[in-house]
């Protein structure tokens, strides 16, 4: 564990400090620092091409920052393999399943990589969670958009992560599964769970978030608490001014 | 120690399973091997002796049919990103090599299992009781080959050239596993005994040990964004 | 961003040392070293032919060392060391390759021979061409900058064990023509303008790898100016905006 923090409970779950990433010499992100403490949720908004996606895999640890660094629960994030990894999920547009095993077996799969154990019950229990029990065994490959994305999101959770990071999950969702989308992340905001919602849903976004912020041209200009934040105000500014600047 | 094989053996189960309900690297690669013992059988003078030179013909279409199939490797990870997705798992890197190196070996040896045969029907050879010392140098000649296979898999699916830039990555590389493969098999087909071949395994088996420690050493710095 | 001046002024240096070694050494093939007896002139080819390996494996080894230092500290210092190597010794490698048949053609009667340098020298071509494929190939610079270093690593480690293998295939398949590319033996004039090949090519390497060097390093300065201009167009929000 780094010497950040005397205690490892009093690390913040997800910090960046001065995150920046350069894609050779096109940047996408230009120094974003933030602390988000324990069961903070984390609305990010922005337009197309403000380097969201990016400041979340770095976060994620899938896109090493060319400056700056990320700390979950108080561990350096890096490209490889670390015991931090566990403490986070993360749930894209993509899926990252196996179209050709069936959805049980993808869980079990990952739930392999993450070492858990009670594997059975787990996936079990996951499928339940998103209406997909009676789907287990049939291959992924003929599950609709929605029912991928309710598979990916079982997959996210399976390993009970402290951190949730989520990019723009609403993608392609019909209103069935942006429903049960919906609720999930309801049950997220316990408190002791922290997220991260990159998201163009305002008014889903507003409703779930305790903190809200945007990122233009890979810079935040605005990051405030959401009850500093009055919605109709808020959204209508939002559509007419940053919107617009992509 | 446990963790990481464990690890490494989810990997190698699903690329297997996966490969097992579409068999679409074993076919192709299969199906391949024996045409072009087929376009051999045709372009050959049949009152040359096959045997003297069956080992050569035999080595370089497993290597073509093996990196046939490797290009495929890497594909099912590139649908849906499934690559990040292992990415994001507390996974040793390493481990994650070894379970897909495990895999493409696996696939390799099963078209190695059609690729004698039909070349032993083909050109009427024998290779009597030389299979113990055969199945020495597949085995070793094999692991070689799908390390660096493997790792350059992985290279040439973040490419934009894709599966068609390896042949020119591993050819050259390859040479010393096609050398001692080449010869350790002709030896053996003529009937030499095994202790003539022993300087052959020996080198096959430095250099399956030299690329097991450094391929997944570096195999993290490939898949990493 | 370095200042390339201390770089620039070492090339320089090196330049002038290299041509002064690069002439003398040009003399002493053409006035000072025995005409051999049974090929002639053309023997000559033999001092452009051996330096010119020597520099080809020795860059080489130069791209190796700064591909492991590159995949370990991402400096792009280091790759940049690493890509100047890997043209020049491109460069000399082709040398390599064109002058040997030259010498093959008099010296033994074919164009191509499959002796064990040689073909240790084709199969470094064909990795130096894998190097700059995948430099070239993938979707971010910084990718292809990583991909040719894993080539690097793995190319160096497979060097030797190639050159293994093809002695060894060597002796097992002996050749009718007895080679010697070695030459004639040991006159000491034979060795000292050998020598002085040795010194002049390695001096010309390294004063061009310093060029190629500042140049990489310049282009990459003006990738990043030209970049930054086009984007620090000036952000029109502040804090509070939204309120």
């Amino acid at each position: 564990m780094s010497g950040a923090a005397p205690e490892p409970a009093a690390a913040p779950p997800v910090e960046a400090r001065g995150v920046e990433k350069w894609y050779g010499p096109l940047p996408a992100v230009r120094g974003v620092s933030f602390a988000l403490a324990a069961g903070d949720f984390l609305a990010l908004f922005g337009p197309n091409g403000a380097g969201k996606s990016t400041l979340l895999r770095c976060l994620a640890g899938l896109a090493r920052p060319t400056r700056g660094e990320v700390r979950i629960a108080g561990e350096a994030v890096t490209g490889g393999d670390g015991a931090w990894r566990r403490d986070i999920g993360v749930l894209s547009h993509q899926t990252y399943l196996y179209a050709g095993l069936s959805a049980a077996e993808n869980l079990e799969f990952y739930g392999r990589l993450y070492g858990l154990d009670r594997l059975r019950e787990r996936v079990g229990e996951a499928l339940e969670g998103v209406g997909l029990w009676e789907r287990r065994g049939d291959r992924v490959r003929g599950f609709s958009r929605g029912m991928q994305q309710r598979l990916a999101l079982a997959r996210t959770l399976l390993h009970d992560p402290r951190v949730v990071l989520l990019d723009e999950p609403y993608t392609g969702l019909d209103p069935h599964a942006a429903a049960m989308l919906g609720g999930v992340l309801e049950r997220l905001r316990d408190g002791a769970r922290t997220v991260v919602l990159v998201t163009h849903n305002l008014s889903q976004g507003l409703e779930l978030a305790s903190r809200v912020a945007i990122q233009v041209g890979g810079r935040w200009i605005s990051d405030e608490p959401r009850a500093a934040v009055d919605a109709h105000r808020w959204e209508r500014v939002y559509t007419e001014r940053v919107a617009g600047a992509a | 120690m446990g963790r990481f094989l464990g690890q490494a053996l989810a990997v190698a189960r699903k690329d297997l399973v996966l490969e097992l309900r579409s068999r679409e690297r074993l076919v192709v690669s299969a199906t391949f091997a024996v045409l072009v013992a087929v376009v051999f059988s045709f372009s050959l003078d049949p009152t040359l002796r096959a045997r003297s030179f069956a080992g050569a013909m035999i080595w370089v279409t497993v290597i073509f049919a093996g990196i046939l199939g490797l290009g495929r490797s890497f594909a099912m990870e590139r649908e849906q990103e499934a690559l990040s997705g292992l990415l994001l798992a507390p996974v040793d890197r390493g481990a994650l090599f070894l379970g897909k190196f495990a895999a493409n070996l696996a696939i390799l040896l099963a078209v190695e299992l059609v690729v004698f045969p039909v070349y032993a029907l083909f050109f009427g050879l024998d290779f009597g009781g030389a299979l113990g010392g055969l199945a020495l140098i597949v085995l070793l000649a094999s692991t070689g080959f799908m390390l660096l296979g493997t790792l350059f898999a992985a290279v040439a699916a973040h490419t934009r050239l894709g599966e068609t830039v390896l042949p020119v990555l591993l050819l050259p590389l390859l040479i010393p596993v096609v050398i001692f493969a080449v010869s350790g098999t002709q030896r053996l087909l003529v009937g030499r005994p095994l202790e003539e071949v022993g300087g052959n395994l020996r080198m096959l088996l430095a250099f399956d040990l030299i690329y097991l420690f450094i391929c997944p050493v570096v195999f993290g710095s490939v898949v990493e964004e | 961003m370095e200042s390339l001046k201390g770089t620039l002024r070492w090339a320089y240096a090196l330049s002038a040392l290299a041509a002064a070694s690069v002439l003398a050494t040009f003399w002493m093939i053409f006035f000072y070293a025995p005409t051999e007896r049974e090929m002639g002139i053309v023997q000559r080819i033999y001092y452009v032919h051996v330096p010119s390996a020597w520099v080809a494996f020795l860059a080489f080894g130069i791209v190796a060392l700064c591909s492991v230092g590159y995949l370990w500290l991402r400096d792009d210092k280091l790759d940049a060391v690493a890509v100047a190597a890997a043209e020049l010794g491109t460069v000399f490698t082709t040398i390599v390759l064109l002058t040997g048949p030259l010498w093959g053609r008099i010296a033994w009667g074919t164009w191509w021979v499959w002796e064990p340098r040689l073909t240790l020298t084709l199969l470094l071509w064909f990795i130096y061409v894998g190097y700059f494929m995948l430099r070239g190939a993938t979707e971010t610079p910084e990718r292809g900058k990583r991909f040719a270093a894993v080539l690097g690593i793995v190319g160096a480690v497979d060097i030797p064990l190639i050159h293994v293998s093809v002695n060894w295939f060597r002796s097992q398949h002996p050749q009718p023509v007895v080679l010697r590319p070695e030459g004639p033996a040991a006159a000491p004039e034979i060795v000292q303008t050998l020598l002085m090949g040795f010194l002049a090519f390695t001096l010309l390497f390294f004063a061009l790898l310093l060029f190629r060097y500042g140049l990489e390093r310049l282009r990459a300065r003006a990738e990043a100016l030209r970049v930054r201009d086009e984007l620090d167009r000036p952000l029109s929000t502040s804090q509070g905006v939204l309120r």
